[in-house]
């Protein structure tokens, strides 16, 4: 057997050797990970308590809770999925059953997959020269609305346009061979089914934009904020921004440490919840699927 | 020509409307990337009446509030690449070898838990990864390896890491399982080892999409804010060893931008740091997008 | 191994995916250097059976076997044996064409080379060796550098066997190899298979076919194996109705 000089000891040591490694390598991430996790819970969840969710910030925030900021934060995302979800639909439906395919779908697809790679700080930018200074919005819940919106738009794109073609062509040809004209067929059979599948790509794309960060610094967010936003050009506080804020700017960062790590769960259990709810809903839609 | 247009129905006016509408998102959502490219341009080329490109790029002097100032971009942009370069160490191998454990090793019970894990800890909020490297990692690398600062190239890139892995590992799967079962099949009915198939067939014939993975987490990890303005220390500095503390541009952008005056010769820099930035993460992306095309067609 | 005796004994083969139980009781000898068909309607269990031979079954989940399958006198499901070291006993061509996306001498080269070949004057040898046993050297001779996916379906099949051949094998499996191929290729297979020198099996669900390249044929249904016997009368005078009926086209 040992023909050509390998003898299947060799190979099998080799074999051992090389998924001994790579068992090792995935183990490894998944322990840290793992750890990372437990390590959250364990000193987030001391901090959190009912008072704690439901409360404003008190003496320089070393007491106190984070309400303003969870109201922040989904003001900011749901107001960022009122920019996103009509521009992101309407763009996928056009490319998606309206586009011919040619030179001009491959510049637009082309450039809605680059901006979803465009690091978010520099929508940051964009936002501040843009909806605070040129539009004059200013610092307020608006621009950051805004900004988020045109952050997540592509994601949301690319997730519709990925789900309106998944529906077969056969739908579309069934409507259009009983006389409906395109818009009839869209709305009436492609929408209804492609609809849940649009939407599971909008609420991985809201996770995403409660969870951001650098966007909202100059464009939203304020340290502390004492009422309820009066309207849409007030500054309001966000969860990553009072997590970034009470960890690196506070005046008493050690002892702010509970209140951070009782942020950082909260934001978590809040972005990983809407993306696990969307994971849940797409394996329950491929499962069910029928076609 | 004229036979085709005959055919062609009429359009109801509502059909027209929606048609409108839906053309018109469609400009946004591609107009926004040359509004993105304008803003950033017209905001940066201001610097120029203070500094000339040259320097911009090449001087590692970043004194921006100083009298008079010196924006020199050098260590800025020298601190991006190192904890990129630093993080992609880690996260290759680290990433990759999840794919294929994911792939080849997990067997189907334990992939359907592990997978969707991985995709869930893609999404955990960079700022989260950020605090955890401040508040864990460094006092721990500090204490243990006796630093005077445990906010370094390690500690960054260690975070950023732990951020592209997730994104890494679940596109790599992606890309493993597709290669076709019944060639893998032809190489164990050739005596092949598990091992020896995955190295000597699953990998080179996923090459592509392994490589479109490892790109698209270290653009990833390039564009990534929080964790290095957290993390890397802020100083502005071209380092030495990976102890040593770096500014990357992403944080000095978001450092910098909240303290700036609209307008000011500073403001104009950060914005030519941002048009820098964003030309580097377009080629990333052209280039793993490239790869894609190439990848489907082989 | 005795000399004209069976290369391959199968005794009291059970198998099982998960709780469907796929082969009931099968026992059969394969005879060295000749051609034994395995047919039957599908689902039978005759792919199952072929793929038990080379190990291949491995990889399902849920299996599991008793019985005995002795391949050049060596039980193959013995603990101290190894399913590596049996495929290169046993070699397997597929229904689909699968070449590896490289070129033609390096899919040729693959299985040496898994076992430390490196030289490229034996690799020459080896790769000219191969083409020629499996009647493709002529065709290719120029190209061995070309991508094997470039290559006809045909052509890409008659590759795949030699690579298999090119680890020099005692037997040679193949699952419904000329399926997916059009009838001049698929003669061109079945002229290579009559002519080979090598111990093959092959599952084929073409009764012309088992008949034209076999010397031996074994039917299957519903898992068992219900006759085995020289093609010759298993075409002419079946001993059992049910392949009478099969081989004559009434189980559909």
């Amino acid at each position: 057997m040992a023909l050509f000089g390998y003898s299947l000891k060799e190979r099998q040591t080799r074999e051992l050797l090389a998924l001994g490694v790579i068992r090792f390598l995935g183990g490894s991430f998944l322990a840290v990970m793992g750890a990372l996790v437990v390590y959250l819970v364990y000193r987030g969840g001391s901090a959190i308590s009912w008072d704690f969710l439901t409360e404003y910030p008190r003496d320089s925030m070393t007491a106190g809770g984070i309400w303003p900021a969870i109201v922040g934060t989904f003001g900011l995302a749901a107001g960022s999925m009122l920019v996103a979800i009509p521009l992101g639909f309407g763009a996928a439906i056009y490319l998606a059953e309206y586009a011919r395919p040619g030179p001009l779908l491959t510049v637009i697809r082309l450039g809605v997959n680059n901006l979803a790679g465009v690091p978010s700080v520099v929508f940051g930018l964009f936002g501040l020269a843009v909806f605070v200074s040129f539009l004059g919005f200013g610092r307020s819940l608006l621009s950051g609305c805004l900004t988020l919106g045109v952050l997540t738009l592509p994601t949301v794109t690319a997730a519709a346009e990925e789900a309106l073609r998944q529906t077969p062509a056969s739908f579309r040809e069934a409507a259009l061979a009983l006389g409906a004209n395109r818009w009839q067929a869209i709305r009436q059979v492609v929408l209804p089914a492609a609809l849940p599948g649009m939407l599971t790509g909008a609420i991985l794309a809201l996770g995403r934009a409660a969870g951001e960060t650098a966007p909202i610094i100059f464009t939203a967010s304020a340290a502390l904020t004492l009422n309820a936003p009066e309207s849409v050009f007030s500054e309001v506080m966000a969860l990553p921004t009072h997590i970034f804020n009470l960890a690196t700017n506070g005046a008493h960062i050690a002892a702010t440490r509970p209140q951070q790590f009782g942020a950082c769960l909260t934001l978590i259990v809040l972005v990983l919840g809407l993306s696990l709810f969307a994971l849940i809903i797409r394996a329950r839609l491929r499962k069910g699927r029928k076609w | 020509m004229s036979e085709a247009r005959l055919l062609a129905p009429k359009l109801s006016p509502t059909e027209k409307g929606f048609r409108l509408f839906f053309l018109a998102a469609a400009i946004v959502a591609l107009g926004q990337m040359f509004l993105i490219a304008l803003f950033l341009l017209n905001e940066a080329a201001g610097l120029l009446a203070t500094a000339p490109l040259g320097d911009f790029l090449f001087s590692k002097d970043w004194y921006p509030t100083y009298e008079p100032p010196e924006f020199g971009a050098l260590a800025l942009i020298v601190g991006s690449v190192v904890v990129t370069i630093g993080s992609s160490l880690i996260a290759t191998p680290v990433g990759l070898g999840l794919a294929i454990y994911l792939a080849f090793l997990a067997g189907r019970r334990k992939r359907e838990w592990i997978k969707p894990a991985v995709e869930l800890m893609a999404g955990v909020p960079s700022v989260v990864l950020g605090f955890i490297g401040l508040a864990v990692v460094a006092p721990f690398l500090q204490d243990v390896l006796d630093l005077p600062t445990g906010l370094n190239v390690l500690n960054a890139s260690f975070i950023l890491a732990l951020m592209a892995i997730p994104s890494i590992a679940s596109l790599g799967e992606d890309a493993l399982a597709a290669v076709p079962r019944d060639v893998l099949d032809a190489s164990y009915a050739l005596g092949a080892t598990r091992w020896e198939t995955i190295w000597k067939v699953a990998i080179p014939a996923a090459m592509s999409g392994l490589s479109t993975a490892v790109i698209l987490g270290l653009g990833r990890a390039l564009g990534e804010t929080l964790v290095v303005l957290m993390v890397a220390g802020g100083a502005a500095q071209i380092p030495t060893s990976i102890f040593d503390s770096v500014r990357p541009m992403t944080a000095t952008l978001a450092a910098e931008m909240g303290e700036t005056a609209i307008g000011s010769a500073h403001y104009h820099a950060l914005f030519a740091l941002g048009a820098v930035l964003f030309v580097l993460t377009l080629a990333f992306n052209l280039l793993a997008y490239w790869l894609g095309v190439r990848w489907r067609r082989g | 191994m005795v000399a004209g005796g069976p290369i391959i004994e199968a005794r009291d083969v059970d198998f099982y995916y998960g709780a469907f139980h796929a082969l009931k009781g099968v026992s059969l000898d394969v005879a060295a250097k000749e051609t034994t068909a395995l047919i039957g309607p599908s689902g039978c269990g005759k792919s199952t059976f072929l793929k038990l031979l080379n190990r291949m079954n491995d990889f399902v989940p849920g299996a599991r076997l008793s019985g005995e399958i002795k391949v050049a006198g060596r039980s193959i499901y013995g603990s101290d044996s190894d399913p590596v070291s049996i495929r290169r006993l046993v070699g397997m061509v597929f229904q689909r064409p699968n070449p590896f996306p490289k070129s033609i001498y390096d899919n040729i080269c693959y299985g040496p080379r898994l076992i430390g070949a490196r030289k490229k004057a034996d690799l020459d040898v080896l790769v000219e060796k191969a083409l020629k046993a499996a009647a493709l050297w002529d065709d290719v001779k120029d190209k061995l550098t070309k991508s094997a996916l470039d290559l006809s379906g045909g052509q890409q099949q008659r590759v795949c066997i030699a690579r298999a051949l090119a680890l020099s094998p005692e037997i040679l499996l193949m699952d419904e190899p000329t399926s997916a191929l059009d009838p001049i290729a698929t003669a061109k297979v079945e002229e290579w298979i009559k002519e080979a020198d090598l111990s093959i099996v092959i599952v084929t669900h073409n009764m012309q076919q088992a008949a034209r390249v076999s010397e031996h044929t074994a039917f299957f249904y519903l898992g068992e194996l219900v006759e085995f016997g020289p093609t010759m009368e298993i075409f002419t005078r079946p001993r059992e109705r049910r392949t009478e009926n099969y081989i004559t086209g009434r189980f559909g």
